[in-house]
């Protein structure tokens, strides 16, 4: 096998490009498959050593963070705890503090999980993925990119995410085995915009019911432009409890998660906070 | 093979390394520093913990190369039986060490804790440890051993 340390992301993507790599970001996820010997790869392109994949900063629109920052980057983070607080919700619960310092949001993506604790956080916040590869930069939501199979093509980065500063009520819940180091057994992340006195916009995405994390439309449709009262919340947990009932069919986790979501869904509600939007 | 360098317990080496190698086994087999354990070998266990750069990692979890340049402070570079931290002084002091195969790596937790956090609650003191399992003490020995080396500390 071949490692290569490369110190820029153009330096990265010109050695994918040219030497069909793989990529690794913190690695608990890959080199534990490479032990086990599932994957092993000829050519690992470590992405360490490249500061600008790492940065977590704001523009005018977004918060954006680089694929290398970890899960520990991101949860003490101030800006991501006030402008993305369902990802900072997430980046206090998931693995364990070890696991939190070498673990990255584009690793996360990368290994995709169905469990994957950062991507239902993500799809509910709205946001966007930025892919580099020789053919230039490629920006799209991360809902659309999870519908694709295989993820990424050959020699495709991933360099971080762009969220949308949105002035919106946003949370996270997730169910494991215990409280630390648990791999997600469902989780669920909410995003709920404001009209007036009323709920606008509604996203809600579920972790750990099928193949991939996924934003329920059928559940933005129900749940969105309503008073946000106990009826609501009654509407929410009916509705979730039939969108995993769909989407796990007879699995044998099925009769499990279709009664356990109903409270964690009401977790990642009792969990939203106010984040900020655009600055004004 | 690759060349990689290493500060481990602020010294440098310069070793050969086979890039499938974790860190683990570079530590464990080519400098002989067995007071870090394989338990698991995948992550949960945390019997493995180093501190990388000021951050505990999982060193089964870690290559070799992605430790390059970086310094790594594993048990023996702590304290010793002459000089003990005040972690391991207060891990003996307490009773916190029963068979002691997750003591380096809940020492390491617990210390690099300390250093950034000298006067940590005991919720705090949970969350750093959450990463190491024991499976005898049933923890209470060593979350008050750790409180004991933070009063200490004062």
């Amino acid at each position: 096998m071949k490692y290569y340390r490369p110190q820029s992301v153009k330096e990265a993507i010109d050695i994918a490009h040219s030497a069909q790599g793989m990529f690794l970001a913190g690695g608990t996820d890959l080199v534990l498959q490479m032990q086990k010997g599932k994957i092993l790869p000829e050519v690992l392109i470590d992405l360490g050593k490249i500061s600008e994949l790492r940065e977590i900063r704001e523009t005018n629109e977004s918060v954006e963070i680089g694929s290398m920052a970890t899960f520990t980057d991101m949860g003490k983070s101030e800006l991501v705890a006030k402008k993305a607080s369902a990802l900072w919700l997430a980046c206090q619960t998931m693995g364990s503090p070890q696991i939190r310092n070498q673990a990255t949001l584009g690793g996360n993506l990368g290994n995709c999980s169905p469990a994957a604790d950062g991507l239902p956080p993500l799809l509910a916040l709205g946001a966007d993925v930025v892919l580099l590869s020789v053919e230039g930069v490629k920006q799209l939501p991360l809902a659309n990119l999870l519908e694709q199979t295989p993820l990424l093509s050959p020699g495709t980065l991933i360099g971080g995410f762009k969220i949308p500063k949105r002035h919106q009520f946003t949370g996270f819940a997730k169910l494991g085995r215990r409280e630390a180091l648990a791999i997600a057994r469902l989780s669920v992340a909410v995003a709920l915009e404001l009209e007036g006195s009323k709920i606008g916009n509604v996203r809600v995405a579920l972790g750990a019911v099928g193949r991939r994390a996924f934003l329920s439309e059928p559940l933005a449709q129900s749940l969105s432009h309503q008073e946000f009262n106990e009826s609501w919340l009654k509407l929410g947990i009916r509705q979730v409890q039939g969108v995993v009932r769909e989407a796990l069919g007879e699995r044998a986790s099925a009769p499990y998660k279709r009664v356990a979501v109903a409270g964690v869904f009401r977790e990642a509600v009792a969990s939203l906070r106010l984040q900020g939007g655009l600055d004004k | 093979m690759m060349t990689i360098e290493l500060i481990v317990n602020d010294k440098k080496y310069v070793l050969e390394v086979d890039p499938q190698e974790r860190l683990l086994d570079v530590l464990r087999n080519r400098l002989g520093l067995m007071g870090t354990k394989e338990g698991c070998g995948e992550g949960e266990c945390g019997a493995c913990t180093v501190i990388l750069d000021g951050k505990t990692v999982n060193a089964c979890l870690v290559l070799a190369g992605q430790a390059q340049n970086s310094a790594i402070t594993t048990i023996e570079g702590v304290g010793n039986r002459q000089k003990p931290h005040p972690v391991q002084k207060a891990f003996v002091e307490v009773g916190a060490v029963q068979c002691g195969f997750c003591t380096p790596g809940m020492v390491l937790s617990a210390k690099n804790l300390l250093d950034k956090n000298p006067h940590p609650s005991d919720e705090e003191i949970g969350v750093a440890l959450s990463g190491n399992l024991c499976r005898c003490t049933g923890y209470d020995k060593i979350l008050r051993a750790v409180k004991r080396a933070a009063e200490e500390e004062k």
